[in-house]
């Protein structure tokens, strides 16, 4: 959804012609993103493993681990992949009001 | 005692029943506080931006994802207060309301109720401790924002428990024992 690393081509000077950087257009599409859930006191926790089950399908043991890791440490990791899978998730925790957000690996 | 309980009536509907006179006074009061959410603290919780720090792409959120998120929102509140419209008195039991309404509407009664929640704690600067206080130790707005807070949590979260089922528990693995070879 963001426009990717696109830069005007001034070698062919052509108009409309726009030349992307490849190598980091593609280590851009290669880094994994993370979605990380914050915590917040007012979800409820059991609402919280409900969104976990509902948005990734996790099982309901999984999912309760994540809230309670975001409970007791204040954020968990749930989800890491492509960018546009993690823009997708975080569209969707946000749609059930869960505080979300999506980072760069760094790994 | 009445207790709050949630059934499926034909499975088409729902009905909510043993609501007392206090939770019915706060859900009438609903569709009010979801109004609020164009206050500046509220849409702060309800619309927060997807990164920490990349303002390329939380601008770009806000323009082509959040008025998308804010329907979302809105449809949810306007379903719950067309629903609302439909709470009455119970016939048999005194001082409690019931409430039936098409069984696909949950999850904006969940929305709606989650929201309300958010909103009311963001206006009245509620936090964890204010959430853990006794009603009486609580100062100005904030008693009638937890008092809210808590009753409409006590409703969502019979949805919660309804839509999650009942829990299992995990057995623990017992450990292996050596296989017994006959003599």
């Amino acid at each position: 959804m963001v426009p990717r690393n696109m830069t005007p081509s001034n070698a062919t000077g052509q108009p409309g012609v726009i030349q992307t950087d490849e190598t980091a257009t593609k280590e851009e599409l290669s880094t994994p993103w993370n979605v990380v859930v914050h915590n917040d006191p007012i979800n409820l926790m059991n609402y919280v493993t409900m969104v976990l089950m509902r948005v990734f399908g996790y099982p309901r043991a999984k999912a309760k681990k994540m809230m309670l890791e975001v409970h007791n440490l204040g954020r968990s990791l749930v989800w890491s992949g492509g960018r546009e899978q993690a823009e997708h998730y975080v569209h969707q925790l946000h749609g059930y009001q869960l505080l979300a957000t999506m980072e760069k690996s760094e790994t | 005692m009445t207790r709050l309980r949630i059934q499926a009536i034909n499975q088409k509907y729902v009905r909510v029943t043993g609501i007392n006179s206090l939770l019915a006074a706060c859900l009438q009061e609903l569709p009010r506080i979801l109004e609020s959410r164009d206050n500046p603290s509220a849409q702060a919780r309800l619309l927060p931006p997807p990164t920490a720090e990349d303002a390329a792409i939380n601008h770009e959120w806000k323009e082509s994802i959040e008025p998308d998120l804010r329907h979302l929102l809105v449809s949810a509140s306007e379903t719950i207060t067309r629903d609302l419209t439909c709470l009455k008195p119970s016939p048999r039991l005194a001082e409690c309301s019931f409430v039936t309404f098409p069984a696909t509407h949950i999850s904006a009664w969940m929305s709606a109720l989650n929201q309300a929640r958010l909103i009311l704690a963001a206006l009245a600067n509620v936090d964890e401790i204010d959430l853990n206080l006794p009603y009486s130790r609580l100062g100005g707005e904030k008693v009638l924002a937890v008092l809210q807070i808590d009753l409409f949590g006590q409703l969502l979260g019979r949805f919660v428990e309804r839509e999650l089922g009942p829990a299992r528990e995990i057995k623990p693995k017992r450990p292996k024992s050596k296989r017994r070879t006959r003599p």
